[in-house]
């Protein structure tokens, strides 16, 4: 070091190639994280992939379970999770859109609203059983729905309430002030700016966030476990009163709960798998939404 | 036969609000009197901050009125009450009164959107809606309830026409509207604000966005849309105000310090203020 300091151009030198060495270990520290956490992914993916393929086909998407759950496919749990998803849509969507529109349009801007965002935010971080909990005293007991698709449904929506209302008014305040200005000029009332004008320009943006929050909705087990979920039934749903199978309740079951649990585990992983494809399909079709709504900005329709 | 018209109107408003109309009786003279535009001692706040100080102002029908003066003078606040777009602000604060066509706009039964509709605006940055060409300008009478394809046409081109650009886009009329320059894009939006047949055209900066050439064309309009349409018009533009202008009034820190005809503003101000920003010693 001394020698360094005596030679300036030696000092330089060595000083950058600490600095070198310094930004390579940084770089390759986080780049191994990367890895890493891809690795785990690649692993979970991987490993239900491979042992869940094994046992997915036509059979097993359109038949119902067999000899004690045992044999036999998972077709009235996939129809289950795509029924009460479908109570989820319309019980979350005018819901949220509704109370983000109020929220962004028409409240006067304060404490209160403050208050209710928080508030909303704070709901996304309460445990999805507290909210099974809510549901079964709630629609179960309170509003006497029974254990059923609506009052899962409706719990579900509650829990997906939270991710609507946000993406909502996030979608809402994209929208470019001069477009409200210019529409209220020509005499539009509120509701015409916002049906005409606002959100038009929203609806995708809405859209992908509410469909991204329904995709982590059909994925959970505990809002559903105390509200409607079954864990065997010889027949479909016939109406929003029944009781139903689910995907996820049924990858539980199968897992955890089952008598031959190590015989039925090629079951748990095609269930595991199909579940996996469907909050993927989800996804994309979110992803996809997005991709056609950035062509059309672009294009200015 | 102006001046009874006039009468009869502040007759409805005085029995409707006749605690509020007192204090014009005291001066009859200046209650008689028809304006298009009559602003009587307006205080206009933002919040607790004051924007405007006891603005006192008459416009009459037709022609030119420029706004003048330097940044945050408070002349688009001003044209903004002219409308009720300050509405939309929350906290604002107007005290004063300020008449259309002889009826005190600011009084709690006002139907603030037939106001919108009577009174146009144009904005300093061309906003057209993100949609065709034809939906903008139809957009106006579509919100009024509209519906029958031929009337909207008809509409369509008839302001088109009105804002010197219909030859431009007759051809195109279902491309998106932001496809068309600057220039044009300003120009649709004035079509945008005649479909809905205003009497009066406010417009704030309308070509402080866009270039020299159509500022021109802009500037040629407003002169042909001033037989009419009363215009009131907000610009930076010294130069503009006295090119176009019938009436220029000029705005210092929220007061309005002068309001005569161009001519007289600009050859022969009373103040001392507006002589020195005229002639660019400040602003």
């Amino acid at each position: 070091m001394k020698t360094a300091v005596l030679k300036k151009g030696f000092l330089i030198e060595k000083k950058k190639s600490e600095w070198r060495s310094h930004e390579l270990i940084g770089f390759w520290a986080l780049r191994l994280t990367l890895f890493l956490v891809l690795f785990i992914l690649g692993v979970i993916v991987f490993d239900i992939v491979s042992k869940g393929a094994e046992v997915i086909n036509w059979e097993f998407l359109t038949q119902p379970p067999r000899l004690g759950m045992t044999e036999g496919g998972i077709f009235p749990a996939i129809v289950g999770t795509f029924y009460v998803t479908l109570i989820t849509i319309a019980f979350a969507v005018p819901l949220g859109v509704g109370a983000a529109i109020y929220l962004n349009e028409y409240a006067v801007q304060g404490k209160f609203t403050r208050l209710v965002r928080m508030s909303v935010r704070n709901l996304a971080g309460v445990p999805s059983i507290v909210f099974g909990l809510f549901g079964m005293a709630v629609f179960v007991k309170l509003f006497n729905f029974g254990p059923s698709l609506i009052a899962a449904g409706f719990t579900l929506g509650l829990l997906t309430l939270p991710v609507t209302v946000t993406a909502s008014e996030e979608a809402l305040r994209t929208v470019p002030r001069a477009y409200r200005e210019g529409s209220f000029a020509l005499g539009a009332t509120r509701w015409q700016v916002v049906r005409t004008v606002v959100l038009p320009r929203a609806i995708p943006g809405i859209l992908t966030g509410t469909i991204l929050g329904l995709a982590r909705a059909a994925g959970e087990t505990a809002p559903i476990l105390a509200t409607g979920a079954a864990f065997f039934l010889p027949h479909l749903p016939d109406s929003v009163r029944s009781q139903f199978m689910a995907l996820p309740y049924h990858l539980f079951i199968m897992s955890t709960q089952h008598h031959a649990i190590s015989q039925v585990r090629p079951i748990a992983y095609g269930t595991a798998l199909v579940l996996l494809i469907l909050v993927c399909l989800l996804n994309l079709s979110a992803v996809l939404l997005r991709k056609r709504y950035r062509n059309r900005v672009a294009k200015g329709l | 036969m102006m001046k009874t018209n006039g009468n009869v109107k502040i007759d409805e408003t005085s029995v409707q609000e006749s605690a509020e109309e007192k204090p014009d009786q005291l001066n009859p003279d200046l209650e008689n009197e028809y304006c298009e535009v009559k602003v009587e001692n307006l205080n206009f706040f933002y919040g607790s901050v004051q924007a405007l100080f006891n603005v006192t102002v008459k416009v009459h029908e037709k022609g030119v009125a420029a706004l003048i003066g330097p940044s945050g003078c408070g002349k688009s606040t001003f044209l903004r009450v002219l409308n009720r777009m300050n509405d939309l602000i929350p906290g604002t604060r107007l005290e004063g009164k300020v008449s259309i066509h002889g009826e005190n706009i600011y009084v709690s039964n006002t139907d603030v959107v037939n106001l919108r509709k009577k009174v146009g605006m144009v904005f300093q940055h061309p906003n057209p809606f993100p949609k065709s060409i034809f939906d903008n300008v139809a957009y106006g009478p579509r919100i009024d309830g509209l519906k029958d394809k031929a009337v909207l046409s008809e509409i369509v081109e008839t302001s088109l026409k009105g804002a010197a650009l219909w030859d431009e886009v007759k051809d195109r009329l279902n491309e998106p509207a932001l496809a068309l320059s600057g220039g044009q894009q300003q120009r649709l939006c004035i079509a945008r604000a005649l479909a809905v047949k205003p009497r009066i055209l406010l417009m704030d900066e309308p070509t402080s966005a866009i270039d020299p050439i159509a500022t021109q064309r802009i500037e040629d309009l407003v002169r042909n849309l001033c037989n009419d349409y009363t215009i009131i018009i907000v610009t930076h533009n010294m130069q503009q105000a006295a090119r176009i202008s019938d009436y220029t009034g000029f705005f210092l820190q929220g007061e309005m310090i002068e309001w005569g005809s161009t001519s007289s503003i600009f050859t022969n101000p009373q103040d001392n203020r507006t002589e020195d920003y005229i002639t660019g010693r400040f602003g």
